[in-house]
């Protein structure tokens, strides 16, 4: 065999060995992806929103405006909510193992203060602090906050509380007496102009359906009083979100549907609402939060099952003839417990 | 000359003649090996990268319903007790068993905490998934009575299998077992890393199971999972199927969620391919076994793209089917028959 014919053998089976690696790496490529969503601040918004909007993503917090995120220079944690705070501030919740704690932070994420502190080196003094909502006011901060039974200590349901936001290391009083029969609580509180609230109350028992655990969106005039009910159990609302007129009422309900939620909107008129209009049908709509003038709100949702949470936009909401709902991100992964804060 | 001539030129034209041919062969051999070459080099590659998924499907499927206990049904003997996979394009029933398998446990002798039949209609695109509580009393298979969770404890595979049989008068075509660490490596191999599921409350639990990590099985935590949808990674999807303390509804509770994520995990699964399979399945590890062969669970699997979630019937066990009773020192679940039956009746039709 002359050096030629070896030259060329050898790089037949040179190009052989890199054509069996070529099929393996290219079998590699067309793996689907385990993580198909991207940090925030590699993505721009597909809607110019106006003014600046809070949203948390894989344990940190972020602001979008003019198409641009931007991640909060908060202390490393895993920041799973963000509320509204007076002054253009955010309320952040860092979840640890076993608690959370609640800070109120600057725009661009520095600890201003530590609202409620519920990590504890005694196991059973460690809590979980959810849902910070400061009343119209300014004056009070609301939250949900797992009670434990002394005497049952597996039953923890969450139970509304409020404190005054300067100086929130006070007596919480407790405005939602829970059903304290294992069935998770009342979560989601809104406090209202007029003094009072209305959380989302979870229950089971409906007649003829007493497998289901389901919420009902409740109102109380004062602290501890009996819950009226606002949203039937077959409707199975949560996640109620006033316009800032207080007119409007946004929720997410189920309305008998297993995995399914969809975005309606009531009219409020202080102590009851009117008959919901749907928004959006799902497949999974959540955490609905208005536009600082009220005419337009924005909701987690995904674009079908399976794909992770992104955020849409609702225009004319507040109207009998709403917009279609638009996806304002796209390759995001929202954390969906999570409002978005919306700010001018 | 010329007579000598002649015969060189033949000889020489003869020669050219072979040389050509020869040389024609050559490079049609040439040729033939470099194809077979790079189809040899090709084919390598491709079985290299699908050996995990073949290594694991050697070991994890295709397995016989036997065993004396055995996570895996690995072990012991038996006789396949499975009833005859149905012809193609027919209705056929698999039970899905799910255990808690951390070291608490012996890994020969774990119980069942989830059992769910599920029934699959081909032709009509149609399925159902019954959830049997786990503390349901009921004869099993290798003698007495017990909680039916413990058929698999007793006997593997093969008692759970042939318990659910005797006692529903089901023909259980396949079953398919997986552990903690396996349903959590699901999850997180899953487009996105995770699941969509809507939590139908908020799960509160102080006394979760520490046992996934750590030195200590009996180790407890505190684990919270927030109502409403919501994108749920490994940990956290086996944290709302496992979790039950702070649940009024507690097994009830978990065989409901349990259906909600294998509805969740059919959805995601939509949009994997075969390339998929050696990453799953090097996650697996012993974390799964089934009877099912790779070549069904490719049929499943491409059955399962068709299936719209309205046409998954979730079915479980509420109170008219059984009632609480303390038998032996255990809080159990004893069947009404005659409920079951007609349940059994209009949902797994034989």
């Amino acid at each position: 065999m002359s050096p030629r014919q070896l030259l060329a053998a050898a790089v037949s089976l040179g190009l052989m060995a890199l054509f069996g690696l070529g099929v393996y790496a290219a079998l590699g490529t067309l793996q689907t992806k385990t993580t198909t969503a991207v940090v925030p601040t590699q993505e721009q918004a597909l809607v110019d929103l106006p003014g600046t909007i809070f949203l948390a993503q894989g344990g940190s917090i972020y602001s979008l405006h003019n198409l641009t995120f931007t991640k909060l220079n908060a202390p490393a944690g895993n920041w799973v909510q963000v509320a509204p705070a007076p002054n253009g501030d955010v309320i952040g919740v860092d979840k640890g193992n076993g608690y959370s704690n609640v800070y109120l932070l600057s725009p661009t994420g520095r600890v201003l203060r530590t609202l409620l502190s519920d990590s504890s080196s005694s196991y059973f003094n460690n809590h979980f602090a959810y849902y910070p909502r400061v009343s119209p006011n300014g004056q009070s901060l609301f939250y949900s906050w797992n009670w434990i039974d002394p005497y049952a200590n597996y039953n923890v349901d969450f139970e509304v509380l409020s404190v005054p936001l300067s100086n929130p290391s006070v007596t919480p009083t407790v405005w939602s007496l829970s059903n304290l029969y294992y069935q998770g609580g009342d979560v989601e509180p809104l406090p209202l102009a007029s003094g009072g609230l209305i959380y989302a109350k979870y229950a089971t028992g409906t007649p003829g359906n007493s497998g289901l655990v389901y919420s009902q969106l409740a109102y109380v005039a004062s602290p501890g009083a009996q819950p009226q009910y606002l949203t039937t159990p077959a409707q199975n609302c949560s996640e109620p979100a006033l316009n800032p007129a207080g007119t409007e009422l946004a929720m997410i309900c189920a309305n008998n549907q297993l995995q399914t939620s969809t975005l309606e909107v009531a009219s409020w008129n202080g102590t009851t609402l009117g008959t919901p209009r749907v928004l959006s049908t799902g497949p999974m709509a959540a955490m609905p939060t208005w536009s600082p003038n009220g005419s337009s709100l924005v909701f987690m949702n995904v674009p079908q099952r399976s794909l992770p949470f992104q955020l849409y936009w609702i225009p004319k909401a507040s109207t009998s003839k709403p917009g279609a709902a638009q996806q304002v991100t796209q390759n995001l992964s929202l954390t969906a417990t999570s409002d978005p804060v919306w700010y001018p | 000359m010329a007579a000598g001539t002649k015969p060189r030129r033949r000889r020489a034209g003869l020669s050219t003649h072979r040389s050509s041919f020869s040389w024609g062969r050559h490079r049609t051999l040439l040729a033939f090996l470099v194809v077979l070459g790079f189809l040899v080099s090709g084919t390598s590659g491709a079985v290299a990268y699908f050996l995990p998924a073949v290594t694991t499907a050697l070991h994890v499927t295709g397995q016989k319903t036997t065993g004396t206990g055995g996570t895996h049904g690995r072990t012991g003997s038996g006789t396949v007790q499975t009833a005859n996979p149905p012809p193609p394009g027919q209705p056929f029933t698999v039970l899905l068993l799910g255990s808690d398998n951390d070291t608490k446990f012996v890994a020969s002798h774990v119980l069942t905490q989830t059992m769910i039949l599920v029934r699959v209609d081909p032709q009509t695109h149609q399925a159902v998934m019954l959830s049997i509580p786990r503390d349901l009393w009921v004869p099993i298979a290798s003698g007495g009575s017990a909680k039916i969770d413990a058929a698999y404890a007793y006997g593997g595979p093969k008692d759970a299998v042939q318990t659910v049989q005797n006692d529903f008068n089901v023909a259980v075509n396949y079953w398919a077992w997986i552990g903690l660490g396996g349903l959590v490596s699901l999850v997180n191999q899953l487009p996105g890393g995770g699941v969509d599921l809507i939590s139908q409350m908020p799960i509160l639990d102080v006394q979760y199971p520490y046992d996934l990590t750590g030195n200590n099985p009996y180790a407890n935590q505190r684990v919270a999972i927030l109502p409403g949808p919501q994108r749920l990674n490994g940990v956290n999807a086996l944290t709302y199927v496992r979790s039950r303390h702070g649940d009024i509804l507690e097994d009830i509770a978990r065989s409901q969620k349990q259906q909600e994520l294998l509805v969740a995990i059919k959805d995601a699964a939509k949009r994997m391919n075969l390339t998929d399979i050696p990453r799953i399945a090097s996650s697996l590890g012993s974390e799964v076994a089934t009877s099912l062969s790779p070549g069904q669970i490719g049929s499943i699997a491409s059955l399962a793209k068709d299936f719209s979630n309205g046409n998954v019937t979730q079915i479980v066990m509420l109170s008219q089917y059984y009632s609480s009773q303390v038998i032996n020192g255990q809080d159990a679940l004893v069947p009404n028959w005659p409920a079951i039956n007609t349940l059994i009746t209009q949902n797994f039709p034989a």
